[in-house]
């Protein structure tokens, strides 16, 4: 048996990594672009704090996905550790339990008290169907993709990559990628647009305050949406009746272990799956391309016309009202709570700083979830029906 | 599949509509059972059933703190809470709203 050092060495350096990046040609550089992006990531969710728990394990299953060799994702064998992490996504499975978390989390006693805040919540999915109109007319995608990108403006990570995972789940990257860099974005993306559709004077509206709901109705509440809207819209079950259980837990007074728990370990190991799982689906062919571009054009586009209808719905109701709502409390109505909901209070305050926004925005926000992912049902069943699904 | 500009036109307001009309569905739902729990616990309580459905101040309040009309002395009230839990308490709400504790007011800590 022939044995030298400079060979073990050289067959070591020859099925390396950096083998893969540098002496494999474009796919090699490929990969290279893909990890330097990954890197941008992990320093937009660790230093800029953006959207920190998924953006810094998305980031990091795309740094794995991508280096050569690494068969995290598949290998010559078997499928790599990530490959089966996300049969999660592709079974539907971490976004609903995501859901269950923040139902847990959550706490629809404004929306209950103040019921017509769900139009506001209505009026904010305005940016997911221009969105998508906009990404069939303007960029061509075809329909399934075109629902994907316009679920990026309901500002809701878990319903946008539930829909991408079934509609186009070859733009799941870039389309959670832009999601939740975007819900980052909120404190950024929203002030100019809800100063530029409202008033001075009807920013400066203090709100009356809203009135107390009965454990009673907290309980009965996510029994009666779970059953309304899952018997109109089939489709949203996974991700309304995990949110709606999700908020029962939380609010039965029961099941304070099972909140709990929700709350904090399943959340939190989900997220990880979950994160881990999206960010390995993004590979240089399907991530390193012009549409990857044209989805986070259109994301932003989604994102800001969701903020507009929301923003332009408040103007409405403050006039409708006599000016007893505060057209701010619009933005509220893009899902991502309860950011959303923190920029309407500050911007708020900014105008009239004894002014608290805070408990009032919460309603919209919240509908903004049911809303979105209402909109989520209504693409899950229609795209498969035009493709003769 | 390629769809033209009216097909596209016509499915995204068909979506706008299908959202708006479930949330004002989700509207009447939320106000049927405001209107009979209420109503539920206005008779346990004593209270005249045909009480205001949003009236606060119908279940006739029993503690001295929930009387609305009585002026603010200027002092933070601490119900059934305890100093430390109301400290912590204010100190997440000046965290989470970004206001500075001395520009924040608060009037009232009740545990529910």
């Amino acid at each position: 048996m022939d044995f030298s050092f400079a060979a073990v060495l050289g067959k070591i350096l020859g099925e390396s990594g950096y083998a893969g990046l540098f002496l494999n040609g474009v796919d090699g550089y490929k990969c290279l672009a893909m990890i330097l992006i990954s890197f941008v990531l992990l320093y937009l969710g660790i230093v800029k704090k953006f959207e920190p728990l998924l953006l810094v394990t998305i980031a990091f299953g795309m740094l794995l996905a991508n280096l050569p060799f690494s068969n995290m994702v598949s290998n010559v064998d078997n499928d790599g550790l990530l490959h089966w992490l996300y049969t999660g996504v592709s079974l539907d499975i971490y976004p609903p339990l995501i859901f269950m978390g923040v139902g847990a989390m959550t706490d629809f006693g404004p929306l209950i008290a103040r019921p017509s805040s769900l139009l506001l919540g209505a009026a904010a999915q305005f940016g997911i169907f221009t969105a998508f109109l906009g990404s069939l007319l303007l960029f061509g995608f075809p329909v399934n993709v075109a629902a994907a990108i316009g679920i990026i403006g309901g500002a809701d990570g878990p319903t946008a990559i539930m829909v991408t995972s079934r509609l186009a789940p070859e733009y799941l990257s870039a389309i959670a990628i832009a999601a939740y860099s975007y819900m980052a974005l909120i404190p950024m993306i929203q002030p100019p647009i809800m100063k530029a559709f409202t008033r001075k004077e009807d920013r400066k509206i203090k709100m009356e305050q809203l009135r107390e709901v009965s454990q009673s109705e907290k309980i009965i509440f996510p029994i009666a949406v779970a059953t309304v809207v899952i018997l109109l819209l089939p489709d949203t079950a996974p991700l309304i009746g995990m949110l709606m259980l999700g908020n029962l837990f939380h609010v039965c007074g029961v099941t304070a272990r099972l909140d709990e728990t929700v709350q904090n370990a399943l959340m939190n190991i989900v997220t990880i799956f979950l994160g881990l799982s999206v960010g390995a689906t993004a590979s240089a062919d399907t991530f390193l391309t012009v549409q990857t571009i044209e989805i986070i054009a259109m994301g932003l586009v989604a994102f800001a016309l969701s903020t507009f209808g929301g923003v332009i719905f408040g103007d409405i109701m403050c006039w409708a009202t006599k000016g007893k709502v505060n057209p701010l409390i619009g933005s509220a109505g893009v899902s991502a709570v309860p950011m959303a909901a923190r920029v309407a209070q500050i911007e708020g305050q900014k105008e009239n700083p004894s002014n608290f926004l805070l408990m009032h925005a919460m309603g919209p926000n919240v509908a903004g979830v049911i809303g979105s992912a209402a909109a989520a049902g209504f693409f899950l069943k229609l795209v498969p029906m035009l493709l003769g699904g | 599949m390629n769809i033209g500009v009216g097909e596209a036109l016509l499915i995204s307001l068909c979506g706008f509509v299908t959202v708006f009309l479930l949330l004002l569905f989700l509207i009447v739902i939320i106000k049927i059972i405001s209107t009979v729990v209420m109503s539920v616990e206005s008779k346990g309580k004593g209270a005249p059933a045909s009480a205001p459905a949003a009236a606060p101040a119908a279940p006739a309040p029993t503690k001295e703190e929930e009387k609305p009309s009585k002026p603010w002395d200027g002092k933070l009230q601490l119900i059934d809470v305890d100093e430390e839990t109301a400290a912590c308490i204010m100190a997440i709400i000046s965290d989470e709203t970004d206001i500075p504790l001395d520009e924040l007011q608060f009037r009232r800590i009740q545990a529910l």
